[in-house]
C-alpha cells in the first residue's frame, strides 16, 4: 500500500482507477467479519442458541491483526447489518461490536501483543461480558430473553475461537503479506 | 507526536459516539419496534436466495441422518405402530361418527367458521441459530402475498408466525422464541392457556384458565383460535412435564428441510376501526357539558 497518493492530476482515467481498486485490502478485515456474520445464519435449526459467536470472535481477532482497518465505527456497521440480518432490535450488536473493537484497541495500546492462550483467555471472557450485556440490552430494547441458554453460545463460541483465528491468519497471509518478512 | 495524540482523541471521540449511538439506537428500537422493517426485508431478499442455493450440502447431511436413523429403529417403530394402530381405528370410527354429529349440529344453530386459506407452500432456508431471536427464513415474501403476522404450519403441527417480510423472503418467528406467545386449549380438560417459547428445547404453559385441574404427562395442546392468528385445532406440542410451569414439547420440529405452509390470518382485525355516520345521535351528556364528563350519579343507597 502506498502511503502517499501520487498527484491526482498527473494521472490519466486507467491510472486513477488502477490507484482506487489498489485500496481494495482496506475492505478485507470488513469483508471477512461480514462472511461470519453470514455463516452465523446458516439452515441449523436447533432450539437453543448453539452456533458460536463468529462475527464477535471475527471482530476480535481483526481488532489484533489490523488495528486500523477494525475500527469501532466499521464494527459498528457490521453490527447494523448483523441487527437485520439476525432480527434483533436495531442497534444491539452494533453497540456490542463497537464496545468489543474499542476495547480490544485501548487493551492493546496499554498491554500489547501477546501469545495465542492469553488472547483466546481475553476472548473468552470478553464472549461472556457480550452474552451479559446482550441480555441486558435485549431487555433495554423491550424484548426480555432468557439468560442460562446463552451459556451454549459461550462454550461454543469458546472453541470456536481458534478456527477463526486460523481463518483470519490465512486471510492476513493471503492479503497483506508475511508479517515476518 | 503532536499529530499522533490529536489522531487518538479523535479515535476515542469518534468510538464514543459511535457507542452512543448504538445504545440511543436501542432506545428508538424499544419505542418503535418495526422501525427498520423495510431494511430488514431488504436483508432478507438479499440473504434468502444465496443459502437457498448454498443449503444442498446440508439438506444432504440431514436426510443422510434421518435414512439412517429410520433403518436403524425400523423394527421397534414397526411393532409400536401396529399395536397403535388397532386403537387407532377403533377410535378413528367413533370420530367419524362425533363429526357428523358436530356438523349437524352446526348446521342446526347456524355456525359460521371462517374457512382457512393456504397462501403459500415455502421451505425453512435459512435460521439464525447464532442469536438470542431464535427464527427461520422461507423463501417466500411479499410477491407471494405472504406479509407479517400470518400463521407457518408445517406437517406435524404449528412452526410459528412471519413476522417480517421482504419481496421473496420473509421471516418466521419459531415457537421456541422468548417472544412467541401462541393460544391453546388443553384438549382433554378444555383449559386455555398460552405457550410461551424459552430459547430452550422445551416450551412453557402459562396464564392457565382453571389452574386447579392438574395436568398429565401427554396432554395434547391445540391452538384455541383466540387472538384471530391460528386457526384452531392444530396441534402445538405435548406437556412432557406437569409441574408449575408445565414444560411443552413442540409437536412440530422446523429441522430439516421442512416445507411449511403460510397461510392467511384465521380472523385478521379489520384495519380501520368503524366510522360512526354522521347521523348518529349525540348522547345528551356530551351536548351539554361541551363534551366533558357527564355528572357523577348519586350513589345509591345501601340496603
Amino acid at each position: 500500500m502506498t502511503r502517499h497518493a501520487p498527484p491526482w492530476r498527473l494521472m490519466n482515467a486507467a491510472e486513477r482507477r488502477r490507484y482506487w481498486w489498489g485500496h481494495w485490502r482496506l475492505g478485507v478485515p470488513a469483508a471477512t467479519t461480514l462472511g461470519l456474520v453470514f455463516a452465523m445464519t446458516a439452515p441449523l435449526v436447533v432450539p437453543v442458541p448453539i452456533f458460536p459467536q463468529l462475527a464477535l470472535i471475527g471482530i476480535f481477532v481483526w481488532a489484533t491483526f489490523q488495528p486500523g482497518l477494525m475500527t469501532p465505527w466499521i464494527a459498528f456497521l457490521i453490527g447494523l447489518v448483523a441487527d437485520l440480518l439476525f432480527a434483533q432490535p436495531l442497534g444491539i450488536n452494533a453497540t456490542l461490536f463497537a464496545f468489543a473493537a474499542g476495547f480490544v484497541r485501548v487493551f492493546e495500546t496499554r498491554y500489547g501483543h501477546h501469545a495465542h492462550g492469553f488472547d483466546w483467555a481475553v476472548a473468552a471472557t470478553l464472549i461472556v461480558v457480550f452474552e451479559l450485556l446482550t441480555w441486558q440490552l435485549m431487555a433495554l430494547a423491550g424484548k426480555p430473553v432468557p439468560l442460562l441458554p446463552l451459556a451454549w453460545q459461550v462454550l461454543t463460541s469458546v472453541v470456536a475461537y481458534p478456527l477463526v483465528v486460523a481463518l483470519c491468519a490465512w486471510v492476513q497471509r493471503r492479503a497483506f503479506g508475511d508479517e515476518r518478512s | 507526536m503532536r499529530r499522533e495524540q490529536n489522531l487518538a482523541l479523535v479515535g476515542a471521540v469518534v468510538s464514543g459516539a459511535v457507542i452512543a449511538t448504538g445504545l440511543l439506537l436501542v432506545l428508538v428500537a424499544r419505542v418503535n419496534p418495526d422501525g427498520a422493517a423495510r431494511m430488514r426485508g431488504v436483508m432478507l431478499d438479499l440473504v434468502t436466495p444465496v443459502w437457498s442455493v448454498a443449503r444442498a450440502p446440508f439438506d444432504g447431511v440431514g436426510r443422510a441422518v434421518s435414512w439412517g436413523g429410520d433403518y436403524l429403529g425400523a423394527v421397534g417403530r414397526n411393532r409400536e405402530l401396529t399395536t397403535e394402530l388397532a386403537a387407532a381405528r377403533a377410535e378413528l370410527q367413533r370420530a367419524a361418527a362425533d363429526r357428523a354429529a358436530l356438523a349437524a349440529l352446526k348446521r342446526l344453530q347456524r355456525v359460521r367458521e371462517p374457512a382457512r386459506r393456504v397462501i403459500g407452500t415455502a421451505r425453512i432456508v435459512s435460521a439464525t441459530s447464532g442469536s438470542v431471536v431464535r427464527s427461520a427464513m422461507i423463501a417466500a415474501g411479499r410477491g407471494d402475498g405472504i406479509g407479517p403476522g400470518l400463521p407457518v404450519i408445517g406437517a406435524d403441527g404449528l412452526i410459528g408466525r412471519t413476522v417480517e417480510a421482504g419481496n421473496h423472503a420473509a421471516r418466521v418467528l419459531l415457537l421456541t422464541d422468548p417472544a412467541s406467545r401462541i393460544p391453546v386449549t388443553v384438549v382433554r380438560t378444555g383449559q386455555a392457556a398460552l405457550v410461551v417459547g424459552t430459547n430452550r428445547p422445551s416450551l412453557e404453559l402459562r396464564d392457565r384458565g382453571g389452574a386447579d385441574v392438574p395436568l398429565q404427562a401427554g396432554d395434547r395442546l391445540v391452538t384455541s383460535g383466540d387472538g384471530g392468528v391460528f386457526p384452531p385445532g392444530i396441534p402445538v406440542g405435548i406437556i412432557i412435564n406437569p409441574a408449575e410451569p408445565p414444560a411443552v414439547r413442540p409437536a412440530a420440529s422446523p429441522v430439516g428441510a421442512a416445507y411449511v405452509t403460510v397461510e392467511a390470518a384465521y380472523l385478521p382485525l379489520p384495519a380501520l376501526a368503524p366510522e360512526t355516520p354522521l347521523g348518529t345521535p349525540v348522547p345528551i351528556e356530551a351536548r351539554r357539558g361541551g363534551g366533558g364528563t357527564p355528572a357523577p350519579q348519586p350513589a345509591a343507597p345501601l340496603p
